[in-house]
């Protein structure tokens, strides 16, 4: 339990003070909501109501690929990899603690990236913005659970960038239909029903005990 | 270490030809009950390819289980040789989820009128097609043959676990299904159980007659790697 919490403010505290990641993983963001104006051009705020929620998903989740990336990228250096497998505790909570702190950065990036959705697009957030922090953060605890699993994967593999989305997208797609049924369901009216909050919630179990477990056999020598 | 691996007095070895035999007459029978199996009244002759695409897919299912189940084993154990079962079945179970998703479409054009559709068996299919195609990918890109192994090992269980989440998650996305559904009692008209039971056969078959072939073909590049090592030490002390 110290392990994830030296590691989480380990993380945290890095970022704080360089703040490279979040700036590069919210101007992405940024440009992904730029780049679906420019892509939808003939597509009116109405008629581009019903494909929002994948759109901000989208945009979302390739965010988050580019913070995963740089997680592991970091512990490189110096060979601080080796020295995360050396800590004599069960790795799962070097696991947690790593999983945590890429929830929490992705989290203040998607905040903002919802900010600006919301003017690009015409959309009324703020009437919908608790229950949506919820929908989100509940969504992302899935993708950042198996995504920090396989960026401890893909970060010693060759062309690392291209391979975490390879590994990552095909098995997504339970969180993905889950995260956008739910908010649309909430951008549509103002409520979620149970399906796809349990879907997240079954997703989000299993792969945190996977990757927990897991992790102890990606982080070696 | 895995010494029973070598080259020569292997299971895998010895099976060869009794398996290849098995597999030819097999074979064989299928082609037959295959040509002498009634057309569909409604679908006509394009309802054959039917007798392909059915056994091949849980032909690859099973490859797909036994990646995970080697995986898991290898993991488990630390042995090699159910790393190298692990590979062989990905690497045939991929091969028999591209024949799927070949027949697949052929038999879609000519009975609903189109290649694809976004249903739930056609994307979860899709789906574990790209998992295993990222699963090979994974152990080409990673340089160390043990790191990889461990690497692929946890990806295969994963992406096997996966499976049942897509199931449910594209069920509820879906809702609605074109493809037919799984084969009840008295859903195949008469003269066409045959074929489907022949088919799963030779499906299953072929694909333990491959992975065998494949294990044994990786006993002896590792045993090869092992021999020309052995020669350079040796040319090193001398």
């Amino acid at each position: 339990m110290s392990v994830f919490l030296a590691i989480l403010w380990k993380d945290l505290v890095t970022e704080w003070r360089s703040r490279d990641r979040v700036i590069a993983m919210g101007l992405f963001a940024l440009l992904v909501v730029v780049v679906f104006h420019f892509a939808l051009p003939e597509a009116g705020a109405d008629r581009l109501r019903p494909a929002l929620p994948g759109l901000l998903w989208v945009a979302y989740v390739f965010a988050a690929m580019l913070g995963l990336n740089r997680a592991f990228a970091v512990e490189l250096e110096n060979d601080a990899l080796a020295g995360l497998a050396l800590v004599p505790a069960d790795r799962g909570w070097i696991f947690l603690g790593k999983a945590a702190a890429n929830w929490i950065l992705l989290g203040v990036v998607q905040a903002a990236t919802a900010v600006a959705f919301a003017l690009a697009f015409d959309v009324r957030l703020a009437a919908v913005a608790v229950p949506l922090s919820g929908v989100v953060a509940l969504g992302s605890l899935g993708l950042c659970s198996i995504g920090t699993l396989f960026a401890a994967i893909s970060v010693r593999t060759q062309y690392r960038e291209v391979m975490l989305p390879l590994l990552l997208l095909p098995l997504l797609v339970p969180v993905l239909l889950g995260a956008v049924d739910a908010t649309a369901q909430l951008l549509d009216e103002g409520r979620v029903s149970f399906a796809p909050l349990q879907l997240l919630l079954v997703t989000n179990a299993v792969f945190l005990i996977v990757s927990f477990v897991g992790f102890e056999y990606v982080l070696d020598e | 270490m895995a010494m029973n691996a070598a080259p020569s007095g292997g299971l895998a070895d010895r099976l060869r030809v009794p398996s290849g035999l098995l597999l030819g007459v097999l074979a064989l029978l299928w082609l037959g009950s295959v040509v002498r199996a009634p057309e569909d009244q409604m679908q006509g002759v394009i309802q054959k390819i039917l007798y392909v695409h059915v056994p091949v897919v849980f032909a690859a299912y099973l490859g797909f289980f036994l990646t995970a189940l080697g995986g898991a084993l290898f993991l488990w154990r630390d042995d090699e040789r159910y790393d190298r079962l692990a590979r062989s079945a990905a690497e045939v179970g991929v091969l028999f989820c591209t024949l799927v998703l070949v027949t697949g479409p052929i038999w879609a054009r000519g009975t609903w009128g189109r290649w694809w559709s976004w249903d739930l068996r056609l994307t979860l299919t899709l789906l574990l097609w790209f998992v295993y195609l990222a699963y090979l990918l994974l152990r080409g890109f990673t340089e160390s043959s043990h790191r990889a192994a461990r690497f692929a090992a946890v990806y295969g269980i994963v992406g096997v676990l996966t499976i049942p989440l897509n199931y449910f998650a594209i069920d509820l996305a879906a809702g609605r299904t074109l493809h037919p559904e799984n084969l009840g009692r008295g859903s195949l008209g008469a003269g066409m159980g045959w074929p489907f039971a022949l088919g799963l056969a030779t499906a299953a078959a072929a694909l333990l007659h491959l992975v065998a072939r494949r294990v044994e073909l990786e006993g002896l590049r590792e045993e090869l790697i092992r021999r020309r090592a052995g020669a350079r030490e040796g040319a090193w002390t001398t």
